[in-house]
């Protein structure tokens, strides 16, 4: 098993690959996570040499929609209009999605 | 009388006798729901207009076609109550959360869509925890829901709403979902009927996802034949869920009374063997709670059944096992909330969101995967044998569904893992893809007590039809709390 316990420094990295905002929740959180991660120690109990992981419990392998016209064009009539896939966006442009910016100069990176 | 208070099939048989009207069933639904939503709180949306124009055309397909029109539509003006987490194209869908406030889907679940298909009208969205993350509905961001037996105490979660719903009497069924005990803790909770398929066998599509590989969406009813003719009609493979059983589905329904066993003879109470569980009575017992478990075992035994003791893995191994891939698969989930195409920005995740988030990244993270999420993985495995070796020896498995009693309000945060402590014996069925179902048994200090039968995947026809059996001699599930 890994390290037994979170740092505060850990929670920020983590909060922030997540795009959390823990802002003066991090001690909580340290203090959380480490209680978790000891409390699932239980597992170490039990031996798992020569066993396979159980990803998903149905066996079903490589499942594709059928090829049929119908799917193509409309996905089982669940394909949306464009309006319809926009009728939540708070800011459109041009008829897309507007994000925030991707890339930012490097100067800007703190 | 009061309507509401009809099971399913009693509705059923009263809308196709011509005894009364879908828009007098439907508004006597939600009469209820305006006398007493305001001390229980259930309901974050409730859909009033359109419910009475569907009782209307309902009544008015009812009224040309006669029983016939329940052929192609078995649920012909019955009123429902959802889950906010099953998208309802045109109605808000929020799964509890501030982060998708306001959102309007413009898509259907298949649930909805196969419920609306069948003739049922849908009353309104029910609370939850805040994307189905808790055991007590407390989680949610804008209601705390009563029990409606008691209202200093929680309903149980995360289909909280849901279950407070039935009981309340406020809608003849309900649509929840679970993970990991989120229909059977609070149907034990609430002293009603709660039925968790196998996974893949009620489709995942539409519905807001905690964790992919576990997820069921399921029933919570008044009687077992009640969820056993939901089960009808939500059961079955989705080209939109690659997850989605092919197995073939069942005639729930009718199976409860004429079930073909494996060897091809009717079922016969008698002949069933129930497995119980060492590992899953040795706990903590709130007092009263295990003797209610025992009775019920007992009526199994005077009713013909063998009651088989069995081992099972410590259930306390599944927790761990849970609580891993639980927080991963949300991690992974919960990254599409950008804010961007549809609700609202990630700062409106509540405190338990931020803290599964970011547990599943560290356990999904370099370095940390093979000692947390593939050693959990494995466990699953030998979880998933265990049950398989028990089954061997079994029809079915009998225990308690949660081994204490609907707690106080605050309760859950005392705990970095309450939910999955709490949850601990629906957890290693779960984890394993099991289907289960809680039946109430009785009442301890007034509040209702539940019993839990699990079966192999695909085996809900036997579970039913056992939870059945024990509803056709016992009167608990008919108990309703004083509003």
């Amino acid at each position: 098993m890994g390290m037994l316990s979170l740092s505060v420094e850990e929670v920020k990295k983590i909060a922030k690959l997540s795009k959390m905002d823990v802002h003066g929740e991090e001690e909580k959180f340290a203090e959380l996570f480490t209680d978790t991660l000891i409390k699932i120690q239980d597992l170490n109990e039990i031996d798992t040499k020569n066993i396979s992981e159980t990803f998903q419990v149905t066996g079903l392998t490589n499942i594709f929609q059928e090829n049929s016209k119908e799917n193509i064009n409309s996905l089982n009539g669940n394909s949306l209009t464009k309006e319809e896939a926009l009728s939540n966006s708070k800011e459109t442009t041009k008829g897309l999605f507007t994000t925030k910016g991707v890339f930012i100069k490097e100067e800007d990176v703190s | 009388m009061s309507l509401s208070k009809l099971t399913l099939i009693e509705s059923l048989d009263g809308l196709k006798a011509g005894k009364f009207t879908s828009l007098e069933l439907t508004k006597d639904c939600l009469d209820q729901i305006e006398s007493y939503d305001e001390k229980i709180k259930i309901f974050i949306t409730v859909t009033k207009d359109l419910a009475i124009k569907q009782a209307k055309e309902a009544d008015i397909i009812i009224s040309k076609e006669g029983e016939k029109a329940f052929l192609k539509k078995p649920l012909l003006g019955i009123p429902y109550v959802c889950k906010d987490n099953f998208s309802t194209k045109g109605i808000q869908t929020t799964a509890g959360s501030n982060i998708l406030k306001g959102y309007i889907p413009p898509f259907e679940s298949t649930v909805t869509k196969k419920l609306k298909e069948a003739g049922a009208i849908l009353l309104g969205k029910t609370n939850m925890d805040a994307f189905a993350h808790g055991s007590t509905t407390e989680n949610s961001d804008f209601l705390k829901t009563k029990n409606p037996w008691n209202v200093n105490k929680v309903p149980g979660g995360s289909s909280g709403g849901s279950a407070a719903a039935v009981a309340s009497d406020m809608c003849i069924f309900a649509i929840g979902s679970e993970t990991a005990g989120s229909i059977r803790l609070p149907a034990s909770w609430c002293g009603v009927t709660g039925l968790k398929p196998s996974y893949g066998r009620v489709s995942r599509y539409g519905v807001a996802a905690m964790a992919s590989s576990t997820d069921s969406p399921g029933v919570l009813s008044k009687t077992v034949e009640d969820s056993a003719y939901v089960l009808n009609i939500i059961a079955g493979r989705d080209s939109n869920d690659a997850t989605s059983s092919h197995l073939p589905v069942d005639n729930y329904f009718s199976d409860l009374n004429d079930l073909k066993t494996k060897d091809k003879t009717k079922f016969d109470i008698k002949k069933l063997k129930i497995g119980k569980p060492k590992s899953y009575f040795n706990l903590e017992f709130e007092k009263g709670v295990e003797e209610k478990i025992e009775e019920a075992i007992e009526a199994y035994k005077k009713l013909g059944v063998k009651i088989i003791e069995i081992d099972l893995l410590n259930p306390k191994y599944s927790i761990a096992v849970y609580t891993i891939l639980q927080r991963s698969e949300v991690s992974s989930n919960l990254g599409r909330y950008d804010g961007i195409r549809y609700g609202n920005d990630r700062t409106n995740f509540g405190f338990e969101a931020k803290k599964r988030v970011m547990l599943g990244t560290y356990t999904l993270s370099s370095g940390y995967y093979d000692a947390y999420y593939s050693k959990a993985q494995k466990v699953r495995t030998v979880i998933v044998e265990d049950f398989k070796k028990a089954f061997s020896k079994v029809d079915l498995i009998i225990g308690p569904t949660v081994p204490c009693l609907a707690m106080n309000f605050g309760e859950s945060e005392k705990s970095s893992m309450f939910g999955e402590l709490i949850d601990v014996l629906a957890e290693p069925s779960s984890i394993a893809g099991l289907c289960g179902i809680n039946v109430p048994c009785g009442f301890v200090n007034n509040l209702p007590v539940g019993f839990q039968l699990m079966g192999e995947m695909g085996k809900e026809s036997l579970m039913l039809s056992a939870a059945d059996k024990y509803q056709q001699v016992t009167n608990y599930h008919k108990e309703r709390p004083k509003l």
